[in-house]
């Protein structure tokens, strides 16, 4: 787990003025639990599955947690708003779909379409984000109804025809191994996850986002412009998706129409997961980034595990959904005890 | 001596950290009101949440009727016979009055047909007795705040309960409304009823009350004693210890100071018509009105929340055009003190530093929108020193401080973000005694030191004690101002008239 400590550095728990009481101690942490849990599965997957803790094991599962991270990531920067973006996987299809078009059709050069894809995916998002304050409905309706309007947009204009006359540097990167076992992907999405810490600790813009989730009527006659953070909020979270997508086309090669499945509904479950098993509170105004980049590793490092100790796939699903439920009601849990203390 | 009906016998209680009851008893007795008493962090609500059964105490017995109980819940304590009336309503505003009424009651079967004519007259009983004139079967969602309010005591009596426990419950009726409740608990009384009253204005305490218990610092200052000849001095020193001193400020005359608010003519997207208002460098000026007169609705008019449609609206002298909350603040330097400290005012999950310092991220961070916790502690810490806010650490999350402290907070907010304007609403409400005395002290000194203040307040001690100049607002216009001579028999009968004056 070399990238833990990648993303370990920026850690909310430790503040520069010392320990204090307000916050909990780290090893109360939810952070801390799924560390725990990380390295509690590890032992039980390396006595059991003699091949989990195997270079090539290693690389493969970075590359899907790498993908799942940044599937958590693009949800959770709107969960921290209260809503949600049920549009993630569609929005990163067109991003991807988009950049490939962009080098196999028009032929642009590659760094030029992946920031137009990565752009792409901020306008659809802002579509969201504009949708949501302007209409006042929650996220859930218009991100439902967006997610399949841009997946259908894809596909009727690309005629659901794949992208695969990528330059070789994609499959290059998607394929390459650093020390033998890292992935290239994983670091992307560790970096990003870094970025984000700094955003949400560091600047205006994130602290605005946290406090407009967490109660928008303070936040806006506190002086934060509520509906361009939420806004923003919204396109971030669309950029973040394109990004995920641009890194499954780097994995895979290509960029299908296919890669989240229809409507992009296969990056739905992985994009709560990691979020809610990370502590990014489902109603708004707490957000962190190292709780999901864990959260994601375990469900991946689960998955994975059980592959390898050749459970069925379908039972794996049925894992993951019980482990979902598990980590919402925890959340719920933690939500009253924090209610109890009057704090929420 | 008459018969006891309720007793808490030394109980204690600690939180992680915290002694929140040490050792604190009551003892109540039949046909009485009951008076519970204490600052905010006295453990007023600790001890009410142990009698109605949502903490367990960690040292003492609870006795009712003799016998000595422990209640494993809320429902539990319901059940025994403690009825509850919490200061937050606590209706489903889309049932109708009589289904919230028999909301505890109906679980006779679960798939029995609910009988509405029933559940009707019997929460028409129920209101008859509180002479309140409203139809069972209109949702609770239509009722004004105060109707709510009754309308929870109408339940609580309801279940027929041996102690009835009201937590604040004149904070939101008008004086005539907090009478008629009067005149039903003493008659509740007078029919053996024992009843727990917790109230922050003591003269309620005084009129009302037959026996009084007063916490401090966790602790009986006081225990079951009575009212006889007590005053709301007496109470006052039994609560903080010391006597209250009530601030003898020297009139100030600022008529000749430049104006720093104005408004002329003005007229808002939300009804406002033709309000003229002036507030001048270094005064306080009071806008009193009934509630719903549209005082807050014109605060948030000041900041840019709604339109202005028409008229002019001057700051320092130069007519602005504000289109956002934001513009206001970070533009033009305003700052507003929300009544609603815990939904408006304050981010009750984050820190105290993420509090004091969002109105001045922006100004302190760097030109690519980068700040750390350093530069805002920097900037905030001498105003929550100077503020005495009392938190273990910067840190420490707002919700879990005390009222008077959030309420600090919000202040140090606007003092870090060096207004040119204040406008306070409602600043003491659910406050303590000690804690108001130093925000009147603050405001004070704060226009003292050149931030003209526009105080909203439905409280008239304090409007009368801050105020340089009282503009009444009535039915979102104003109806006229007078100049604060600090008589109280004057002033408040001048208000009231300005008031009447338009109803008329």
């Amino acid at each position: 787990m070399s990238i833990d400590s990648h993303s370990a550095t920026p850690t909310p728990a430790s503040p520069s003025g010392g320990r204090v009481s307000g916050n909990p101690r780290f090893y109360l942490t939810n952070e801390f639990g799924l560390i725990c849990l990380i390295v509690v599965f590890g032992l039980i997957f390396a006595l059991l599955a003699k091949n989990f803790f195997s270079p090539f094991n290693l690389f493969a599962l970075g590359r899907v947690a790498a993908v799942n991270v940044m599937i958590g990531f693009a949800m959770m920067v709107v969960i921290v708003t209260g809503g949600l973006n049920l549009a993630v996987g569609a929005i990163g299809v067109c991003g991807a779909m988009f950049c490939g078009f962009l080098i196999q059709v028009l032929g642009l050069p590659w760094p030029l379409a992946i920031l137009l894809g990565l752009a792409l995916g901020a306008g659809l998002g802002f579509i969201n984000g504009f949708a949501v304050v302007r209409s006042g409905l929650h996220s859930f309706i218009i991100t439902l109804a967006t997610m399949s309007i841009f997946f259908g947009a894809m596909v009727f204009l690309t005629r659901a025809e794949s992208f695969r006359g990528l330059p070789p540097i994609f499959s290059a990167f998607g394929t390459a191994r650093l020390f033998g076992f890292v992935s290239p992907l994983l670091i992307v999405a560790a970096l990003v996850g870094v970025l984000l810490s700094i955003m949400y600790r560091y600047t205006v813009v994130g602290r605005e986002m946290l406090a407009a989730g967490a109660k928008p009527e303070a936040a806006a006659l506190s002086g934060v412009p509520v509906g361009r953070t939420i806004i923003l909020c919204h396109m971030l979270s669309g950029s973040l998706a394109a990004l995920t997508a641009l890194l499954v086309m780097a994995r895979n090669g290509a960029a299908i129409p296919s890669m989240a499945g229809q409507l992009g509904q296969d990056w739905l479950l992985p994009a709560f997961l990691g979020p809610v098993l990370g502590g990014t509170l489902l109603s708004g105004g707490r957000a962190s980034p190292l709780g999901t980049f864990l959260g994601a590793i375990l469900v991946t490092m689960l998955t994975n595990g059980l592959l390898l100790l050749r459970v069925g796939e379908f039972w794996v699903q049925a894992c993951l959904g019980v482990l979902l439920l598990f980590a919402v009601l925890v959340d719920k849990a933690r939500r009253s005890y924090l209610a109890h203390l009057k704090v929420a | 001596m008459a018969e006891v009906v309720f007793e808490a016998r030394g109980v204690s209680k600690y939180f992680p950290g915290v002694k929140a009851l040490e050792n604190v008893s009551i003892t109540l007795t039949k046909g009485s009101i009951h008076a519970l008493l204490g600052e905010n962090g006295a453990g007023k609500s600790t001890l009410i949440k142990i009698i109605t059964g949502v903490y367990r105490p960690d040292g003492g017995e609870l006795f009712l009727d003799g016998k000595n109980v422990r209640f494993s819940g809320a429902r539990d304590a319901m059940g025994a016979g403690i009825g509850f009336v919490p200061q937050e309503r606590n209706l489903i505003p889309r049932f109708s009055v009589g289904e919230n009424i028999a909301l505890e009651a109906n679980s006779a079967h679960p798939l029995k047909r609910i009988d509405y004519a029933t559940i009707n007259a019997e929460a028409r009983r129920w209101l008859k007795m509180l002479d309140l004139d409203i139809d069972p079967s209109t949702p609770v969602s239509q009722l004004s705040v105060a109707k709510m309010q009754l309308v929870e005591i109408a339940k609580a009596l309801s279940q027929r309960s041996k102690v009835l426990l009201l937590d604040e419950p004149t904070a939101s009726l008008s004086p005539h409304e907090a009478d008629v409740l009067f005149g039903l608990l003493r008659r509740l009384r007078d029919d053996g009823a024992s009843i727990i009253f917790v109230s922050h204005k003591l003269e309620e305490v005084v009129a009302i009350c037959d026996t009084v218990t007063v916490l401090r610092d966790g602790n009986n200052a006081c225990e079951s004693r009575s009212m006889a000849g007590v005053g709301r001095q007496d109470l006052v020193r039994l609560m903080i210890g010391r006597s209250e001193q009530i601030p003898e400020w020297p009139e100030r005359d600022s008529i000749g100071k430049p104006a720093v608010l104005e408004l002329s003519g003005v007229s808002t997207a939300i009804g406002h018509r033709d309000v003229n208002l002036t507030v001048r460098d270094g005064e306080i000026v009071g806008l009193y009105g009934l509630v719903g007169a549209g005082r807050t609705e014109l605060a948030k008019s000041i900041m840019g929340a709604f339109a202005i449609t028409a008229g002019t609206m001057k700051l320092g002298g130069k007519p602005v055009r504000i289109a956002s909350v934001s513009e206001a603040i970070h533009q033009h330097r305003l700052g507003y003190v929300s009544e609603d400290r815990k939904q408006e005012g304050l981010i009750l999950m984050h820190s105290v530093l993420e509090n004091a310092g969002i109105a001045v991220w922006r100004k302190l961070a760097s030109r690519l929108g980068f700040l750390t916790d350093r530069t805002v502690r920097t900037k905030v810490l001498p105003f929550i020193n100077k503020l005495e806010v009392k938190t273990p650490s910067l840190e420490q999350t707002v919700g879990n401080l005390s009222g008077g402290n959030q309420q600090k907070i919000s202040v140090a907010k606007w003092l870090a973000a060096g207004t040119q304007l204040l406008i306070v609403d409602e600043p003491t409400v659910g406050i303590d005694i000690k804690s108001k005395a130093y925000l009147h002290q603050l405001l004070r000194d704060l226009s003292e030191a050149g931030t003209p203040i526009l105080l909203i307040t439905s409280d008239m001690p304090e409007m009368i004690t801050l105020a340089d100049r009282i503009v009444v607002m009535n039915d979102y216009r104003i109806s006229g101002e007078i100049t604060n001579t600090r008589d109280y028999g004057a002033m408040s009968e001048g208000i009231m008239q300005l008031i009447h004056a338009d109803a008329a």
